[in-house]
Formats: structure tokens, C-alpha cells, sequence
């Protein structure tokens, strides 16, 4: 192994199985059916193998493999040293199948657990997990819609690394407007249909990890309507799949190019044409035409529950890496001793500032991990209750309707700023490439823009989501709160920042209602100038109700076990000092997003176009 | 083939050790716990050779608190068979060689692979207790194995001071697993799952009608002296004679 190949990777087991167990309470799940087959034992085990992977066969082609990329040659692309065998090495594992269903050959493990994974494999080595995570993806919509034929021929090869999946979306002229699309499908005979046009930005659009790439690939079947009605989902694989499963010629996909790009760059992001040279030939996926966009849907919670994962796992290591800098890196004295100019140098940890930008830094990603957890755990407990409790199981799948665009944009906006306050820790050692932080922050820009960008996830709250089963999901969402606040508001540890927790719900309220007043007035252009200001608020207020809930939780473990080591004792401090300091330092800006968007201010709107600049 | 391997519950390496109070042993709440690396090495040669010979068992025996089960556990999910734990407060060496001689009797396996010491006491002595009291065969240290006629006998290369030594030795026999000897596999998520329908048998250690006190008594453990802090120096000249006056490396 080359000196080029060191594995920065950090985790912090601890934290996660504190917010896992102790905080969320995922243990309850093994009692029920859906999950007995499997025990926190069990999980605990798949941790410790996972973390191993990571530490040392993930975690050290990371930045070998952003400096080195993905190339494009006669048609082939090839990926970094070291991924081949760090493919062979994850299925070996069966990591990828953790959540897969028993049906479909997987282990059934409990989404939540999942997303701890996610965040080791995704933190190790976000690039790579595109490529098996993608692979899932794909995999998950022919098992949910294919028809008994579609699974037979794919799905094997999808959960045991054969085949690579992909998620082919975007054109050059649909991005945001996915309605946009212009690729054509038409009828053979059966399910199959040819093929016809380019797709752009398709992740593992084409790599050599597998033997073959099967494409889930939207398209429109000649004659359908326009817009997003008229879109189908289809099946291509990228060579055709003989009788007896073994993969055979190019089915006319061909990669015209690769994307140069400013981060994940170990991950191949292709333009893809189909049928330019010949016949492609695709397969409806299920045996329904024009509902592409439906299946798509449905299984959108998954997908974007896994970016928002991705921006917390890449913060999360950055984090711990400043973390260990801080403590070791020298400068400057003590505050204490300013009269003195012989005074020690200290660590940086002990400066004020570099604590509060730690601090900062450790409450985001608790309060990521919290609210991508507790979005996990309610698709869990929908999977539990769905035939024994529909009314239950219709509470848990609102939630995570609701805290789908939540989870999605806040976990990527913020990861990257958290990893922008790691730079920052470092100096200037953060903004060179002998330390990892650097590529964190180029990693991470990509979360907030694909699968969906932040701002259509801020429509998707206001327009669909705030009215999600009639408004019961919010009224569940402000009553869980609500709840919260009453009972803790007078807490001798977390009281006064759970008054000012219900200050913030309130004003959120009064915008809400604003926001709901501009969509009945059809003022569209000042509903969706407020909507991503709006989701903001509100992601603050649902994480400082998390932290705040975690805070209670290491509040009474620590004040309750005189047994524990100095270290626990601390630890559970740490969580404690998170809720308070999230709620005092970070989560007023509630106040100042709410009064934005009650002021009614259309200045955004108004400038003339102009008025930004008249030259350009 | 039967092939018996141990597994000892030890401090994952990564932790930070602290040592307790009153200086009798070290801090053991809020510490990893892991299989001990020689160890693991032992359960993945077991496992090499049933995947080369075909068929033959692998059991996998832990010495000490209940809490060993999940050592088991993760041989058992690398690909043992089946799994012996035998509980017993804080035995010293001489008593683990005592019961896994029992256990051996009990047994009858062809072979009993072991880490060459265990990284917490750094003991290294039970393999050979053990080869002793059975009146085996022993080869220690080993860095390759093969086994020959059938499973009959077996050579071994040893890692010794300055050099390498080959032994050949009829089974059954004792070995002991250094670093070198292999890399060991992970435990897969199918491995895991059905570990847990393999065989757990539990023995109390007071049923094998063994002595078991300790003749080790540990009188006090100290924390390694701390490293002084580095220092600067100004010239290439004052390095050296740091190095040569004060470090004495030179
Ligand atoms: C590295 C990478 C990997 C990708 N992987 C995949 C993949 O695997 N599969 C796939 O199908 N696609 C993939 N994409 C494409 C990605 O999903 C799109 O980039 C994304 O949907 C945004 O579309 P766009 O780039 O065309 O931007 P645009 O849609 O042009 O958006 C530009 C800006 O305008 C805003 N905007 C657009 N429309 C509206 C509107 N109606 N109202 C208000 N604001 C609007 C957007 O929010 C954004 O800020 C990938 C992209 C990248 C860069
Ligand atoms: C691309 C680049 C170009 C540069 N160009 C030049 C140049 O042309 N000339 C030149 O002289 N230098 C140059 N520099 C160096 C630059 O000025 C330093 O990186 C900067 O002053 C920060 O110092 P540092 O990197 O040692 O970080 P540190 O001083 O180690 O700071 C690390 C962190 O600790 C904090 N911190 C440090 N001390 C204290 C304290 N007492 N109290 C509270 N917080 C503290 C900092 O705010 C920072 O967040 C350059 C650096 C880079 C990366």
C-alpha cells in the first residue's frame, strides 16, 4: 500500500449506539415479528465488521481514489485502484442486502440500523457507497413493482454484487422539471420496448466493479401525455442478459463521457445514450405504462433519506478529524494567562472559539443523526404495524413523509457546513490537500442538489407535505412537540431551552400560517419565495426537539448510574452541552427565518432583473 | 477432522486502558471487548483447513465470564461449528491449561490451535501448559501450517530470534498462531445470522473436578510511565548528541 493510501476515517460507535438505543429506542423493534429473526446483538456484531471494512479496506482508497477518478477509454470505464477488490470484499459481506427483504434473499435488518451503517461506509468513502448504494436503489424498485419475471432475471444479480443499478433520470433539459423528458420508448412486444435517447449525470452510470449495469430509466411511450403523467419506468441493462443469466453483447448503452467534477470524484457520473448505434431494448418495469413517476415516488423516501445520510456521514468524520486536530495542534496561549507573553502554547481545543466551533460542529451532526435516525425508526415501525395496526403504521408512515424533505436538506446543507467550520478548525492545514478536510467539503456539495435539489424539497414540504392525510401529519408532528415542551419546560437541566424550544414552535406556527395564507391567496411566487426559509425553520425546531429529548435521556444516565467510568459520565455531559448548546446558539435563527417570512418582503421578487446587475 | 480453537475475551486494542483504583487491574466499565487478535488468527487457520480438507469440525471454546459468549459469537459467525463456554471467575493461566485439558479429554479433537499469547496479560504460556499435561506435540510461534497424510502429521514453520525453524510433529498436536500466520477473514452479515442457531454449550468450570485456584497472584498494575514531551532542538549537531547523551539510541 502506497503512502498516498491512509484511511482518515473516523467513527464515533459510542454516539451512534447512544442515539440508536438509548435515545431512539430501537432495540423495541427485535420484540416484533417483522424483526424478531434478528437481536441488537446480532446488529452489534454487523457494526464491528462494518467499522472494520471501513477502517481498512474503504477508508484507505478515499482520497487515493479522489485523486486518481474514474477514466473513460475506448468505451470502458475504469475505477480507482482498489475498488475492484473493495466491491468483492462488501458482498462477500452482505452488507448491502442488511435491509433487503427475506423474500428477496436479503436479512430484513431494521432501516435504523441501516442508516448507522450507511453513515461508517458513507463516512469512510462516500464515492464508493454511490455505486452499491444506487445498486439498492434500483434493486428496491424492481422488487417493489417488477412482475414475478422482472425479479427472477435481476434480482439476484442485483443483491449479490453481479450487477451494478443505476437511477436514470436527468437529461440535459430536465433536471429539477423531471416532466422534461424527451427519451422514447416504444413497443416491441410483451414488456420490452426499444429504447432511444440520452440520459446525462447518471451515477455508476457505467464502471467495471460489476459484470453487468442494469439502468432503472424513465422514458415516455410514444403517444403518452405530456408532462409527468406520460412517464414510464423501465428495465435496461447495459448488455443484454442471455437465457441462462450470464450477460452477453452491449445492448447499445453506450457512455459518451464522464463528468469532471468538484468532488465525489471516484464515482463515475456518466452521459449515457441509449439506441444511438442500434436496437436498446428495455423492459417495463411492472405492467403498467405511464406510471413511472408514481413508482418513482414511492420510493423517493428511501432514496432521499440516503443523501441526507450521506451530507451527516462525510460531517461526521470531518468533525471527528478536527476534533483530533484541535487537541493536538499548538498555538497561542491560554486567555487566562494574557499578561504573561512567556505563557505555554496550548492545544487549540482549550481556546473558547475552537470550542464553540467544535460544539457546534458535535450538536449538528447528534441532531443529524438523531432526525435521519427517527426517520428510519418510523419507516421501521411502519413495516412492523402495517397489517396490525393500520392506524399506527398510518401515524409512522406520515412522519416520514413529512420529515422525508426535512431529513434530505438539512442533513446536506448542514453537513456541508460542517465541514467548512472543520477547515476552519484546522487554519490554513484545512485548506491543503495533506489532510482530508478539504475533500469533505468538495464531497459534500453534491447532497444538496441531487435527488431533488434543497429547494424542491422545500416545495415538496409546503405544497404537499403540510398537508399530508388532511393536515393530521402536521397536527401529529406539533402535538409530539407540543407535548414535549409541556412536559419539560420547567426541567432543572433543559427547562429554559425548552421554553425557548415552544417560543420557536410558536413563531413557526404563525409563519406557517402565513405560508398557508399565501398558497389560499394563489400568491405562488411569495408561497414558494418563503418555502425554503420555511423548511429551515422548521428542520431547526425538529432536531432541537430531538437534541433536547437526547439531552434528557444523558441527563438521567448520568445522573442515575453511580457506577460509570469518568469517561461515561462525560459523554453523557457531551449530550447534554449538545441539546443546550444547539437550542441557544443555533436554533434561534427560527426567529429571524419567521419574522422573514411573516414580513410579507417581496424585495426578491420585485428587483427587476436588472437591478442584480446590468451588465450581466 | 476435528479442530478445537480458543477465543479469549480481551480489551479491544483501540481502547484507552485505565488502571482501577485501588491498582489490582484495569477499569473495565465503558471498554470494547473483543476477540483476542492471535486468536482470531488460530479460528481462521481452523476454518482454512476444513475448507481445504472439506469436511472437519471446528469448536471453538472461551474460559471465563458469561459475557465471553459474544467472542463465541463472532467465531462462530467467522465459521466455527459449535461453541464450549466454560464459565469461571478470573482464572489464571495454569487454570485455563487445567480445564481445556478436560475439555480436550472430553473432546478428542486432532488438533488444538491457539493464539501465541493473549494481549492483555501477554502471558504466553497456556498453549504449552496445555501440549504438557496432554503430552503432545507442540509447535509454537508458527507462521505456516501444513498439514500432510491425511491429517496425520503436520509441518510448521516457527518464527524464531534472527531466523525461521521447520517442525514436523504427528497430530494431535498443539500449535499456537503468530501474526504472520494469516489474515483473518471478516464475519460476514450470513455468517453472523446463522451463528446464531449454531450450538452454544455451557460448562461450569467447578464440574470438571479440576483445581482451579489461582498460583498467580497479581500483586499491583501500573499504567506505562508517561512519554516526556518532545522538544525542538536547533541544530543537526544537537540532535545527535541528544540522541547519543540522552536517548542513547546512537
Ligand atoms: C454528481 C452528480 C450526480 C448525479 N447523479 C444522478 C443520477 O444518478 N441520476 C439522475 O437521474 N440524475 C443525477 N444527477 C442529476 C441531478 O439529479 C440534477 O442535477 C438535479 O436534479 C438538478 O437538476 P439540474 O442540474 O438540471 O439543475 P436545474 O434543474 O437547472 O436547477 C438549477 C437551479 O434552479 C432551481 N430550480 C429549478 N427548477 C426550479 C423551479 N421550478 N422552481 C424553483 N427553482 C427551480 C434549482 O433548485 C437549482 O437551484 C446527478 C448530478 C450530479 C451533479
Ligand atoms: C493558501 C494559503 C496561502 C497563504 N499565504 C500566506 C502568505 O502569503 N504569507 C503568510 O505569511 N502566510 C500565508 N498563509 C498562512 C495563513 O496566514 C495561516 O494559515 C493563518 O494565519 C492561520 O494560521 P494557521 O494555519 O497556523 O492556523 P492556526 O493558527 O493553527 O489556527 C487553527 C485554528 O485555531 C484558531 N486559533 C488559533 N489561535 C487561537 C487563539 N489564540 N484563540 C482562539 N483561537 C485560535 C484559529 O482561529 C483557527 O480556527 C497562507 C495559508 C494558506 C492556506
Amino acid at each position: 500500500m502506497s503512502d498516498a493510501n491512509i484511511n482518515f476515517f473516523k467513527a464515533d460507535l459510542r454516539s451512534m449506539e447512544f442515539t440508536l438505543y438509548e435515545h431512539l429506542g430501537a432495540q423495541e423493534l427485535f420484540e416484533h415479528e417483522y424483526y424478531e429473526h434478528m437481536s441488537r446483538e446480532d446488529c452489534d456484531q454487523v457494526m464491528q465488521q462494518t467499522l472494520r471494512l471501513c477502517n481498512e479496506v474503504l477508508g484507505p482508497i478515499n482520497s487515493s481514489g479522489d485523486r486518481q477518478g474514474c477514466t473513460l477509454k475506448d468505451g470502458v470505464v475504469t475505477t480507482p485502484d482498489g475498488y475492484k477488490e473493495a466491491w468483492k470484499q462488501l458482498w462477500e459481506l452482505g452488507l448491502p442486502n442488511f435491509s433487503v427483504s427475506l423474500e428477496a434473499g436479503g436479512f430484513q435488518g431494521p432501516m435504523a440500523v441501516l442508516g448507522m451503517l450507511s453513515e461508517l461506509q458513507m463516512g469512510a468513502n462516500i464515492s464508493f457507497t454511490m455505486y452499491s448504494g444506487l445498486t439498492y436503489g434500483a434493486m428496491e424498485l424492481i422488487e417493489h413493482f417488477g412482475t414475478d419475471d422482472d425479479k427472477a432475471r435481476f434480482i439476484e444479480g442485483m443483491t449479490s454484487g453481479r450487477y451494478g443499478g443505476t437511477m436514470c433520470l436527468s437529461e440535459p433539459h430536465a433536471g429539477s422539471d423531471v416532466g422534461a423528458i424527451t427519451t422514447t420508448a416504444t413497443h416491441i412486444d410483451g414488456n420490452s420496448y426499444l429504447i432511444k435517447g440520452s440520459k446525462c449525470w447518471i451515477s455508476g452510470g457505467d464502471h467495471d466493479l460489476a459484470e453487468n449495469i442494469i439502468h432503472l430509466l424513465l422514458a415516455r411511450v410514444e403517444g403518452a401525455p405530456e408532462g409527468t403523467q406520460g412517464i414510464s419506468l423501465f428495465i435496461v441493462p447495459r448488455d443484454v442478459i442471455n437465457e441462462d443469466g450470464s450477460s452477453g453483447e452491449n445492448n447499445n448503452v453506450i457512455t459518451a463521457s464522464l463528468e469532471h467534477k468538484l468532488g465525489i470524484n471516484s464515482s463515475a457520473t456518466a452521459v449515457l445514450n441509449f439506441g444511438d448505434d442500434g436496437d436498446c431494448v428495455g423492459y417495463l418495469c411492472g405492467s403498467e405504462e405511464n406510471v413511472g413517476m408514481k413508482q418513482m415516488f414511492k420510493m423517493m423516501n428511501g432514496a432521499r433519506l440516503s443523501v441526507g445520510l450521506q451530507g451527516h456521514s462525510v460531517a461526521a468524520t470531518a468533525y471527528l478529524n478536527a476534533l483530533a486536530y484541535a487537541r493536538d495542534r499548538k498555538q497561542g496561549a491560554s486567555v487566562k494567562a494574557f499578561k504573561d507573553p512567556n505563557a505555554p502554547r496550548v492545544s487549540i481545543i482549550e481556546h473558547s472559539d475552537v470550542r464553540r466551533m467544535l460544539l457546534e460542529m458535535k450538536s449538528k451532526i447528534d441532531g443529524m443523526r438523531a432526525i435521519a435516525g427517527k426517520m428510519a425508526l418510523h419507516l421501521d415501525w411502519v413495516n412492523v404495524l402495517r397489517d396490525k395496526d393500520p392506524d399506527q403504521a398510518a401515524y409512522h408512515q406520515g412522519q416520514v413523509d413529512l420529515l422525508t424533505p426535512i431529513v434530505k436538506a438539512y442533513c446536506s446543507d448542514q453537513g456541508f457546513r460542517v465541514c467548512e467550520t472543520a477547515i476552519q478548525v484546522y487554519g490554513g492545514a484545512g485548506y491543503v490537500k495533506d489532510n482530508p478536510v478539504e475533500q469533505y467539503l468538495r464531497d459534500s456539495k453534491i447532497f444538496s442538489i441531487y435527488e431533488g435539489t434543497n429547494h424542491i424539497q422545500a416545495l415538496d414540504l409546503v405544497v404537499r407535505k403540510l398537508r399530508g392525510r388532511k393536515g393530521q401529519d402536521l397536527a401529529d408532528f406539533s402535538g409530539d412537540l407540543t407535548d414535549f415542551v409541556e412536559a419539560n419546560s420547567q426541567d432543572p437541566a433543559i427547562g429554559a431551552e425548552t421554553q425557548l424550544l415552544g417560543e420557536a414552535s410558536e413563531r413557526l406556527q404563525t409563519a406557517g400560517a402565513a405560508i398557508v395564507g399565501y398558497m389560499m391567496e394563489g400568491k405562488l411566487d411569495q408561497l414558494t419565495l418563503y418555502a425554503t426559509p420555511f423548511m429551515q425553520a422548521m428542520s431547526h425546531v425538529a432536531v432541537c426537539h430531538l437534541l433536547l429529548e437526547a439531552a434528557l435521556v444523558a441527563e438521567g444516565a448520568r445522573t442515575q448510574d453511580f457506577d460509570q467510568s469518568q469517561e461515561e459520565f462525560d459523554f453523557y455531559a457531551g449530550k447534554v452541552m449538545s441539546g443546550k448548546f444547539y437550542a441557544n446558539f443555533i436554533m434561534p435563527e427560527v426567529f429571524s427565518l419567521c419574522r422573514a417570512i411573516c414580513s410579507a418582503d417581496r424585495s426578491a421578487i420585485d428587483i427587476p432583473d436588472n437591478g442584480f446587475c446590468t451588465q450581466w | 477432522m476435528k479442530i478445537l480453537v480458543t477465543a479469549k475475551r480481551v480489551p479491544d486494542p483501540e481502547t484507552t486502558i485505565k488502571v482501577n483504583a485501588d491498582g489490582t487491574g484495569i477499569e473495565e466499565a465503558g471498554i470494547k471487548w473483543v476477540v483476542n487478535p492471535f486468536d482470531e488468527i488460530a479460528i481462521e487457520e481452523a476454518l482454512r483447513i476444513k475448507e481445504a480438507q472439506g469436511e472437519a469440525e471446528v469448536v471453538i471454546v472461551s474460559v471465563g465470564s458469561a459475557d465471553c459468549q459474544e467472542q463465541l459469537r463472532t467465531g462462530l459467525a467467522m465459521g466455527a461449528d459449535r461453541a464450549i463456554l466454560v464459565s469461571a471467575d478470573n482464572p489464571d493461566p495454569t487454570a485455563v491449561s487445567r480445564i481445556l485439558e478436560k475439555i480436550v479429554e472430553q473432546e478428542s479433537p486432532d488438533l488444538v490451535i491457539m493464539g501465541k499469547q493473549a494481549i492483555d496479560d501477554d502471558s504466553n504460556e497456556v498453549g504449552q501448559m496445555l501440549a504438557q499435561r496432554l503430552g503432545w506435540p507442540q509447535a509454537t510461534f508458527i507462521s505456516e501450517l501444513e498439514l500432510a497424510g491425511g491429517g496425520g502429521s503436520a509441518t510448521c514453520v516457527r518464527e524464531i530470534d534472527g531466523g525461521l525453524e521447520t517442525l514436523s510433529f504427528p497430530l494431535p498436536a498443539v500449535i499456537t498462531a503468530d501474526l504472520r500466520l494469516n489474515e483473518p477473514r471478516y464475519a460476514s452479515l450470513p455468517g453472523i445470522m446463522k451463528a446464531r442457531k449454531k450450538p452454544m454449550e455451557e460448562i461450569d468450570a467447578s464440574s470438571l473436578g479440576i483445581e482451579l485456584g489461582r498460583s498467580v497472584t497479581i500483586v499491583s498494575v501500573q499504567p506505562p510511565p508517561e512519554r516526556a514531551a518532545g522538544r525542538v532542538v536547533e541544530s543537526v549537531d544537537e540532535l545527535i548528541a541528544a540522541l547519543q547523551g540522552e536517548a542513547k539510541v546512537l
